[in-house]
């Protein structure tokens, strides 16, 4: 690892002229391709990029008004495919298209989305927004322009990521774009961007009648496609600056590596768990960045550390870094838990804590204070946390806590921790 | 912690960095040329350049970490994934980031979430920093943005960001163009969260959370990288109901003792002597707790006893064996006794502010106990209030009348002396459940007559039993004390001795609770010589 290491410190000293130059634009080239989020949509024959280009360019084409709901789990590329397609129809209709973008987190409220939206029709068409306008003058503005720009027949198409959010409240926003759509003269589409699946069923009954059912459905790709999709990330091209032989080198031992029985093995096994593109993507990114920079090859080393990385057990881990003290209070946590006290805060734990040494006189009996910052500790490990929020005239001493982990955990951790005591392992077998 | 104060004037110091490298003449030359305007490279961590062989070794058990980072922030100018820094404290996840930054001479926007402890403040951080924008007298220290919504917080960011890749780009192709080999700072920007896991407590957590672990997507800028540094794993974020793409993440573990032995004979007059003295004493330590800062703190006074035998306290001594001997068998009968106040004195402040002041004052008491007087001042009349709010947390309002009346206290207690079973058995659910629900809450009224019966005990404690009612009128006949008393009171609320609580929706009067230990209450009523347990309801 150090010598690795070193030759990446050699290679950034020596990018300008050194010899492994070629390794370190490869190793960009592969980094920027995981970070655009578009790129691994580009190429794909996409059945949702063709229908939702069909769909936004008939309505501009066709000039009329239209509503789409994009719906699929997180990271599964809505808004990257939305991208490309908005991009290319820039190309398509560069002066009949103008795209406002809103997001539900930044948004949700309707005067700011109605700002934005102003702001944002202000800058397209090079007209002087003003910070001060009220809320009524915005929407009135908007109006005013969907209404311009349909006798222009110029589309605007509104994004609105996060829909659900906007569907919080009164919808006004909602309301009101829809409503405009409603005119001969407009021209607007809307989509919708969201991970609820139910986010049509938020709306309230007079967005609903407004809102035309268009859905598309963004699915997880199949673990083949995964593969496909892999594949083309760590594909080098041969015509591009990069030594041909090393990029054919390169490619060969990709696919190699997408061969091996092991590598299919781990890869299944990380898409299982999460087969969405962008979880995909940080896999690679993890294995990329972790690629031997003296040989300039990936190896199948860097994915098994990448899934292996990125699929952590934080509370696992969080148990190995207790004390053994530490310890001792959370089995006695557990066996209060187990014995179904209605109520556990630190005095009862140090009860038990007390009980357990009087029976079997451990070595590690220390002084309530002690224990007490023991205590502190876990709660800021989050191993355990005080169950209501009410407490706070209380001390720690007496407020109820409850713990974070289960009891297979915490079994699983006192077997792994390395000097953990007999007598801990005993006590929470019985 | 020194890290809380970073914003101030030397920009970014960590506890190692300040009490390493950064001398008193530069922070003095940093002053001087601080009215200047702030150029790009003011986004760079400052001090010396630093190798990397040199912060692999001054932080030891961490070179796992330190590549991997190296590795995820990769080569100059190559994009990344946000990155999700976590594990508990101490384990310098913030000082290793700075010192890698200095290392690599890229530029970084640091906002701690614990100085920038709203999210105004963390919007108009971020973007001052990156406007290179520095509050003074001339701009009355200003803003260099107002920026209350996340709305406006994008716009500002995204303006600032391009303004400032540009910049960097101009830079970078400069260097370019001069053959510099080092090839400058390259054209991307870090932004870097500090004490990320604070954020969930903040009051609209449940939108600036998914903001910001969305930022990343939102901006769509790939010179932009984002790197959060929590102290709690990235599965303690998951309450907020908004869902997000998960961030890179990079564990450090928290020390083993192995690491923990070579941390702490950094920066030891003799090494030998030390050493020696960690075989002794480390192992029993690390079953308590696992933190560098607390175990440094505990061996101190330890390590003088250690010394103690030696002629010149331990300078220049080279152990051998039969000494060490000698050493452990002079030091072990202390480290039994040692262990059990590991934490007294100077407990680095807890998270609850009212815990952290409670410890401090049980350490203060514990140090004074020799003396066996309060270390602090505190009226005649508030001590008094003190007990009182103390028994009226303790004690069941019910056996007030026998407890203060003289006689239907004598006739109380007789009947409790042929205590049946039963009567035990109560006796034990009483207390246990003042161990489970802590002390209890009262009503004003309730604490001014307790109080004026104690007074009027306390002031005659001879023949209390005779005097008791008498007294009692007379003192009640006096309202003049009332005034003083409620202002002692506001006083000692104030203090965070007596809880205040809302009051109750269905009485409609405030109620009262006595935070104090008992430790504390028994203290304060010997320096009244006041009979504080022949009035507590125990066994």
């Amino acid at each position: 690892m150090p010598n690795n290491l070193l030759s990446l410190e050699m290679a950034v000293a020596m990018e300008t002229e050194g010899e492994n130059h070629h390794i370190v634009k490869a190793l960009n080239l592969l980094r920027s391709r995981i970070c655009d989020t578009g790129f691994i949509f580009k190429d794909s024959s996409d059945g949702n990029y063709s229908k939702l280009k069909f769909m936004i360019s008939s309505s501009v084409a066709e000039a009329c008004n239209n509503s789409i709901l994009l719906l699929g789990p997180r990271g599964s590329g809505k808004l990257a495919v939305l991208d490309l397609v908005i991009q290319d129809l820039l190309l398509q209709y560069p002066d009949s298209i103008s795209v406002v973008r809103l997001s539900g987190l930044l948004h949700s409220d309707d005067i700011s989305a109605f700002k934005e939206i102003a702001r944002q029709l202000c800058m397209e068409h090079q007209l002087l927004f003003s910070k001060a306008a009220s809320f009524d003058d915005n929407s009135q503005f908007m109006v005013a322009v969907l209404k311009e720009c349909g006798l222009a027949h110029k589309s605007v198409i509104f994004i609105l990521d996060e829909f659900d959010l906007f569907a919080q409240g009164k919808q006004r926003l909602l309301y009101s774009l829809l409503d405009a759509m409603q005119s001969v003269s407009s021209q607007a589409v809307v989509i919708g961007i969201s991970c609820r699946l139910d986010a049509d069923q938020l709306l309230e009954k007079r967005v609903r009648s407004r809102f035309s059912h268009r859905k598309l459905l963004f699915l997880p790709p199949s673990i083949e496609d995964s593969q496909r999709l892999l594949a083309l990330m760590l594909t080098l091209p041969l015509e591009s600056g990069l030594p041909y032989d090393y990029a054919v080198e390169f490619n060969k031992r990709v696919q190699n590596i997408i061969e091996d029985k092991k590598f299919k093995e781990i890869f299944n096994k990380y898409l299982n768990f999460d087969s969405s593109v962008k979880h995909l993507l940080r896999f690679l990114f993890y294995a990329v960045s972790h690629m031997d920079l003296q040989t300039g090859f990936l190896s199948r080393e860097n994915f098994e550390t990448a899934s292996s990385s990125i699929q952590r057990q934080p509370k696992l881990e969080c148990l190995k870094n207790c004390s053994i003290l530490e310890l001792y209070i959370l089995v006695c946590m557990k066996r209060l838990e187990v014995k179904e006290k209605s109520l556990c805060n630190f005095n009862a734990v140090m009860k038990e804590y007390k009980s357990v040494h009087d029976s079997f006189q451990t070595s590690d009996y220390y002084a309530r204070n002690v224990c007490l910052r023991a205590f502190e500790h876990l709660i800021h490990r989050e191993l355990i946390c005080f169950s209501d929020n009410r407490g706070h005239s209380l001390s720690v001493e007496f407020r109820p806590v409850k713990l974070l982990i289960s009891s297979g955990e915490l079994y699983q951790g006192l077997k792994a921790y390395q000097s953990c005591p007999a007598i801990l392992q005993k006590l929470i077998d019985s | 912690m020194d890290k809380e104060e970073a914003p101030q004037i030397p920009r970014r110091t960590t506890r190692s960095l300040s009490s390493t490298s950064t001398s008193n003449t530069k922070t003095a030359s940093k002053e001087n040329n601080s009215l200047e305007s702030l150029t790009i490279n003011d986004l760079l961590v400052g001090g010396d350049p630093i190798n990397l062989d040199d912060i692999i070794s001054s932080f030891p058990g961490r070179s796992t970490q330190i590549h991997e980072i190296v590795r995820l922030l990769g080569p100059l100018n190559s994009p990344i994934l946000p990155m999700f820094v976590y594990g508990g404290a101490s384990t310098g996840k913030t000082s290793i980031i700075l010192q890698l930054f200095k290392h690599l001479q890229r530029p970084l926007v640091y906002s701690s979430c614990r100085t920038c402890y709203n999210q105004r403040i963390l919007f108009e951080s971020v973007l001052n920093q990156l406007l290179l924008h520095r509050k003074n007298a001339a701009n009355c220290y200003t803003n260099a943005k107002r920026c209350e919504r996340p709305s406006d917080f994008i716009n500002f960011l995204r303006e600032a960001l391009t303004s400032v890749i540009d910049n960097l780009k101009v830079k970078s192709e400069k260097s370019i163009s001069e053959k510099n080999i080092h090839g400058g700072m390259g054209n991307m920007i870090y932004l870097v969260f500090d004490n990320f896991h604070l954020v969930r407590d903040w009051d609209k957590s449940s939108t600036i959370l998914p903001l910001l672990f969305n930022l990343h997507d939102m901006l769509k800028m790939p010179e932009v990288s984002l790197i959060f540094i929590s102290s709690t794993s990235p599965d303690t974020f998951y309450s907020t109901n908004m869902g997000y793409v998960e961030p890179i993440p990079i564990y450090f573990p928290d020390y083993t003792e192995g690491d923990m032995r070579q941390i702490l004979l950094r920066n030891q007059a003799n090494q030998k002597l030390y050493s020696s003295f960690l075989d002794v004493a480390l192992r029993p330590f690390c079953r308590i707790t696992r933190q560098v800062g607390e175990l440094s703190s505990a061996l101190k006074p330890l390590f003088e006893k250690y010394c103690e035998p030696l002629s010149d306290k331990g300078k220049g001594v080279v152990p051998n064996e039969d000494m060490k001997r000698r050493l452990f068998n002079h030091i072990k009968p202390h480290i039994a006794s040692s262990l059990n106040d590991v934490f007294k004195v100077s407990s680095p402040p807890s998270s609850e502010a009212e815990s952290g002041k409670e410890t401090k004052l049980k350490g203060n008491l514990k140090r004074s106990e020799e003396i066996g007087d309060l270390d602090f001042h505190m009226s005649t009349s508030a001590k008094y209030l003190l007990i009182s709010a103390f028994l009226a947390s303790r004690n069941p309002a019910t056996l007030d009348a026998s407890l203060f009346d003289s006689k239907g206290g004598s006739d109380n207690r007789k009947r409790k002396r042929k205590a049946s079973e039963k009567a035990l058995e109560k006796k034990e659910m009483l207390e246990e459940e003042l161990l489970m629900k802590g002390p209890g809450t009262f009503p004003m009224e309730r604490l001014i007559a307790i109080f004026q019966c104690i007074v009027s005990v306390g002031e005659d404690p001879s023949d209390e039993e005779e005097k008791n009612n008498e007294e009692l009128g007379a003192q009640c006949g006096s309202g003049s004390l009332m005034s003083d008393v409620l202002l002692q009171l506001s006083t000692l609320c104030n203090a965070n001795f007596i809880f205040r609580g809302k009051s109750c929706p269905i009485e409609g009067s405030t109620r009262y609770r006595s935070t104090i230990s008992e430790d504390l209450a028994l203290k304060v009523a010997r320096s009244l010589k006041f009979p504080l347990s022949k009035y507590l309801y125990r066994s």
